[in-house]
């Protein structure tokens, strides 16, 4: 009885809502000419490339036309922050799953209906993407965001280098983070004890969350207990970590630091500043426009994101997934106007792939061979297979520069790992707390 | 009769002083005083950037979090130890530079100019150029090296925080010293020259001519420059951000205002923001009303 | 005696001298660094000992500071925003800036020192702090990819009112008085006696109201959501990304962000240096 009564309930419930929605769509004028504003964040390769889909897609859709605008994208997240807290967000916008969280968690964002892009059901969408790449931008049951790139950082390698320091690229590339300190010492360089040729050096700036935290959780260690109530987990895999970057900067074995030119841009110029950079696949890209002469020849390769010696944990770099959403609090044409257009650009997987080297985690771009053909490729998706996303949540970004902190407490500054830990678990504690 | 006629002249010079003041006023009120007494407000309730929920009061609660949090009193310090170390220097070399320029009688003009120039640089522009020479690889390690015969060393500009201090005050020295020499220079030139060849005549030493006659005579200039330099390096923002972004540690650098920024910008609480943008306001306040009531009793 | 003292004048003269040579070296050095560097390729900039000769020149930095790596030439717009930005700012803060001092200076009247304080008490607030407040008032007048949004907040230029203010209180009354006799009205003395003597203080105020605004990074990033309304600070940050990380093209940005403004300085210094020779000489 009290069963049927429920179900009843619920079917009114839903009848009611479908009602709803269908009068709202009624309501809603799509054929009214409309203006749809685009933030994302500036990446010149790709602006032209969507420019170019967006001139299509405003074809197509004579009714629509689209205000395409980028930003440094240091400064985009705070801008967002404030336009969509003065009611002023931008119609659809990107960023990266840390960001993008808690506009989805504060209600900023609009829910997709699959039937504004002619689908019978949400799984028709959400089955074109891999496991878990919806995971951020996923609340009960809803979709929030499309994915526009989906990266794990994987190691570049110059063969070059490796060979005039001695070592044979192909056999002794490190695979662990211990080979990794001792190979960088060989390939290191010095004017006294300032640095002038570095082996491998971290991204460090926001990369802490993505790069350096698998490192603590090959060893068991975590960054928040299961439940998202507890801070930094495993003091020894903590320790083990910090007392490893205390070795790597200037304090210990001087092999690199932050406030080193960033390794990413200056690989690719082979000018002999450094043997190996952490990056995504989207760095061949840059690379070949940067400088076409080393991106033709065999002078470098990509190895797999390093594992410790003894952990039997698998965790490879973690994955960083920019999202394309749209505003939650603009009309309703906007918005089906919105998802639309997003849904188009992205429809154009292998259009990004082949000419901006970003990769949507769709089953079908993995598959296709354009992917395939790619240099190195499969080194990035054997390690993607084994990934995770990056750690989101609403205040990821503020954990991200505790972490930022710590990090250069010890390296940096030569403060004791033990005391580090523990002013970090504090900090990280109450920012857990404030939710 | 007489009386009444001078009142009416008061009265006429006080509407005319308003009609003066009026556009400042307007413009004060509609970009400062209303976003001041708004963020004032906010500091008694618990406003968050995005979020939806109707912002509760919490009477004193942001004051308590704010005052009894390591993070704000380590700003504090961090704030208090860059504005000592450039504020000081500032004064005292602006005044000593602003008397020597004074004396050249070639060159005045262009020696003014240059050292002007860094000022006209923009602060963007001069964090750059510093980030890159304070660079392990970069100029300050080579000159100093060079001095001292100390070849190879890396004096880690960018990451000791004794370094730090000195790399950003030094930064901060570099584009605002030729700004205040030329405020000196200025007061300087308006003292009436007869006052100074009366000076000569009556034999006075070059010592005593600045000491006796032109200092006090600077006073005014000289509040101004140290007040305004005080507040500019307390208000500090621009160099301490590019030199976190790339890659110096935040602690030494994360002064009251970079604070504020990220407390209101990446962590989205608006309350804790406004809280201490109040505590700088008001220490800033008492510092200028200090400095106002010393030197006019002194006249 | 007399030879004596022309001597030791001399000998202090020479050390003068030399402290003033050292001072300029340590002043002028980062400048040159920042235009031999523009003309570098980064690797260079960072060889040790720094060579302040480029081995070659890299113009090629000034091409894809200027053509963002060859894809378009945003830079000029911004520019072009950030002269007209500035200047407009310049002007009206200027005006009110005189207008404001010259009330506070020269007149009494009932809460003249409120008046003060509270305009003196906004050189104490950060932007930082009251930023958001402001955006959402811009936002309600509709201010957005407006230059009128980009110049209203700051034509309350406290610091120019400080000064004229300063400036003013040691301008002779007499003159005023002087100016009433002759008939002119209270408009009539600011305009023709005031503001025509007050060159110095007026100059000063707009080289650093136009040098702030050239600086401003944070309001107009906010504001300008167009890519057309955006001004040069914008474009320089994005040199310090990662992705661009190029310290050549880094500083050939610089030095072009640099030039219009040293342009305009040279030209504004003369009225500056000038204006404050002609003031002095004329009070004798």
């Amino acid at each position: 009885m009290k069963k049927a009564v429920t179900v009843f309930l619920v079917t009114l419930l839903a009848m009611t809502m479908i009602v709803a929605k269908g009068q709202q769509e009624s309501a809603t004028d799509l054929s009214a000419p409309v203006t749809i504003v685009v933030w994302t964040h500036d990446d010149p390769n790709r602006s032209v490339l969507e420019k170019e889909l967006i001139a299509e897609f405003t074809k197509q859709n004579p009714n629509v036309t689209v205000d395409y605008q980028t930003y440094p994208s240091g400064k985009m997240a705070e801008l967002l922050t404030v336009a969509f807290s003065a009611g002023e967000g931008p119609d659809v916008f990107n960023q990266s799953q840390s960001v993008i969280r808690q506009f989805v968690v504060e209600g900023q964002v609009s829910a997709l209906d699959p039937a504004w892009l002619g689908y019978r059901s949400l799984s028709d969408i959400t089955s074109r993407y891999i496991e878990g790449s919806l995971e951020a931008v996923s609340l009960d049951g809803d979709i929030y965001g499309m994915p526009l790139e989906y990266t794990n950082l994987c190691c570049y390698l110059n063969k070059r280098l490796f060979r005039e320091a001695g070592l044979d690229p192909e056999k002794d590339y490190p695979k662990t983070w211990e080979e990794m300190m001792d190979i960088s010492s060989k390939l290191v360089k010095y004017d006294g004890e300032i640095i002038v040729s570095r082996g491998f050096d971290f991204r460090y700036a926001t990369y802490y969350l993505m790069e350096m935290l698998p490192m603590v959780e090959q060893l068991g260690g975590k960054l928040v207990s299961d439940d998202g109530k507890t801070a930094v987990i495993g003091d020894e895999a903590w320790l083990k970590f910090f007392n490893y970057m205390k070795e790597w900067g200037p304090n210990g074995r001087n092999l690199g630091g932050p406030t080193y030119v960033s390794v990413s841009k200056v690989f690719d110029l082979n000018d002999g500043q450094v043997a190996m950079s952490e990056s995504g696949l989207y760095q061949e890209s840059r690379m070949r426009s940067a400088n076409p002469s080393f991106y033709e020849s065999d002078d470098w390769m990509v190895i797999p994101y390093p594992q410790w010696k003894d952990s039997d944990l698998r965790v490879p770099c973690h994955v960083s997934c920019h999202y394309y959403m749209v505003n939650g609090n603009v009309s309703m044409a906007k918005q089906i106007w919105g998802w639309r257009l997003v849904n188009f650009m992205l429809s154009h997987s292998e259009e990004y792939l082949k000419r901006v080297n970003l990769v949507q985690p769709t089953h079908e771009l993995f598959e296709s061979e354009t992917f395939k053909n790619m240099p190195y490729s499969d080194v990035f998706k054997t390690d993607l297979e084994h990934a995770t996303l990056t750690y989101y949540s609403a205040n990821s970004s503020a954990i991200l520069e505790k972490m930022k902190q710590a990090v250069e407490a010890v390296m940096l500054q030569n403060q004791d790992p033990e005391s580090v830990l523990k002013n970090f678990r504090r900090q990280v504690q109450s920012i857990l707390d404030e939710e | 009769m007489k009386k009444h006629n001078s009142f009416s002249i008061e009265g006429q010079k006080a509407r005319w002083g308003w009609f003066f003041v009026a556009p400042a006023i307007l413009f004060f009120c509609l970009f400062s005083l209303y976003p001041m007494l708004n963020a004032l407000w906010n500091t008694f309730f618990n406003v968050k950037l995005l979020s939806l929920k109707k912002p509760e009061f919490v009477g004193l609660k942001n004051y308590a979090y704010v005052l009894s949090s390591p993070d704000f009193w380590s700003s504090v310090k961090a704030t208090v130890i860059f504005t000592l170390s450039s504020f000081i220097p500032l004064t005292v070399f602006s005044l000593v530079f602003g008397l020597i320029i004074t004396t050249r009688k070639k060159g005045h003009q262009l020696l003014q100019m240059l050292i002007y120039s860094p000022a006209v640089l923009s602060s963007v522009v001069a964090a750059l150029i510093w980030l890159l020479l304070f660079d392990p690889r970069g100029i300050a390690n080579s000159l100093v090296n060079f001095l001292m015969r100390t070849p190879g060393i890396d004096h880690k500009w960018l990451t000791e925080p004794a370094k730090l201090y000195m790399a950003t005050a030094m930064i901060y020295f570099w584009k605002y010293i030729g700004y205040f020499t030329i405020i000196v220079a200025t007061g300087v030139a308006k003292i009436p020259t007869s006052v100074l060849e009366a000076a000569t005549i009556d034999g006075a030493s070059v010592r005593q001519t600045i000491g006796r006659i032109i200092m006090p005579l600077l006073r005014p200039t000289t509040m101004m420059v140290s007040i305004v330099a005080m507040l500019n390096c307390m208000k500090s923002f621009s160099t301490q951000y590019l030199f976190t972004q790339r890659g110096a540690p935040n602690a030494p650098l994360n002064v009251l205002t970079l604070n504020i920024y990220k407390t209101a910008m990446r962590d989205r609480y608006i309350s804790r923001a406004c809280v201490m943008s109040f505590i700088l306001f008001f220490f800033m306040m008492i510092l200028t009303i200090v400095r106002m009531k010393t030197s006019e009793s002194k006249e | 005696m007399l030879r004596d003292k022309s001597f030791s004048n001399r000998m202090s003269n020479l050390v003068i001298n030399i402290l003033v040579a050292i001072f300029l070296c340590v002043i002028l050095m980062p400048i040159l660094f920042m235009f031999t560097a523009s003309f570098m390729k980064s690797s260079e900039i960072f060889s040790m000992p720094y060579r302040w000769i480029p081995k070659e020149f890299y113009v090629k930095n000034y091409f894809n500071a200027v053509t963002d790596y060859g894809r378009n030439l945003t830079f000029v717009r911004t520019i072009v925003n950030s002269l007209i930005v500035a200047s407009a700012t310049t002007v009206l803060s200027v005006i009110v800036s005189a207008f404001a001092g010259y009330g506070l200076s020269k007149f009494k009247f009932r809460g003249q020192q409120v008046v003060f304080l509270m305009i003196m008490g906004r050189m104490m607030i950060p932007f930082e702090a009251i930023m958001i407040p402001m955006y959402i008032i811009a936002v309600r007048l509709h201010l957005q990819n407006t230059y009128t949004g980009l110049v209203l907040p700051f034509v309350l230029n406290t610091f120019g009112i400080f000064q004229m203010r300063q400036y003013l209180l040691s301008f002779p009354d007499e003159v005023l008085d002087a100016g009433r006799i002759d008939g002119l009205g209270e408009f009539g003395i600011f305009s023709k006696l005031v503001f025509k003597n007050s060159t110095p203080a007026i100059a000063t105020a707009a080289i650093l109201c136009f040098r702030g605004q050239w600086d401003n990074l944070l309001w107009p990033l906010l504001l300008s959501q167009k890519e057309m309304m955006k001004t040069i600070p914008a474009y320089l940050v994005k040199f310090t990304e990662e992705k661009y990380a190029d310290e050549g093209a880094m500083m050939a940005v610089a030095v072009m962000a640099s030039i219009p403004i040293i342009i305009l300085f040279l030209t504004l210094s003369k009225y500056f240096l000038g204006g404050s020779a002609m003031y002095s000489s004329s009070k004798e």
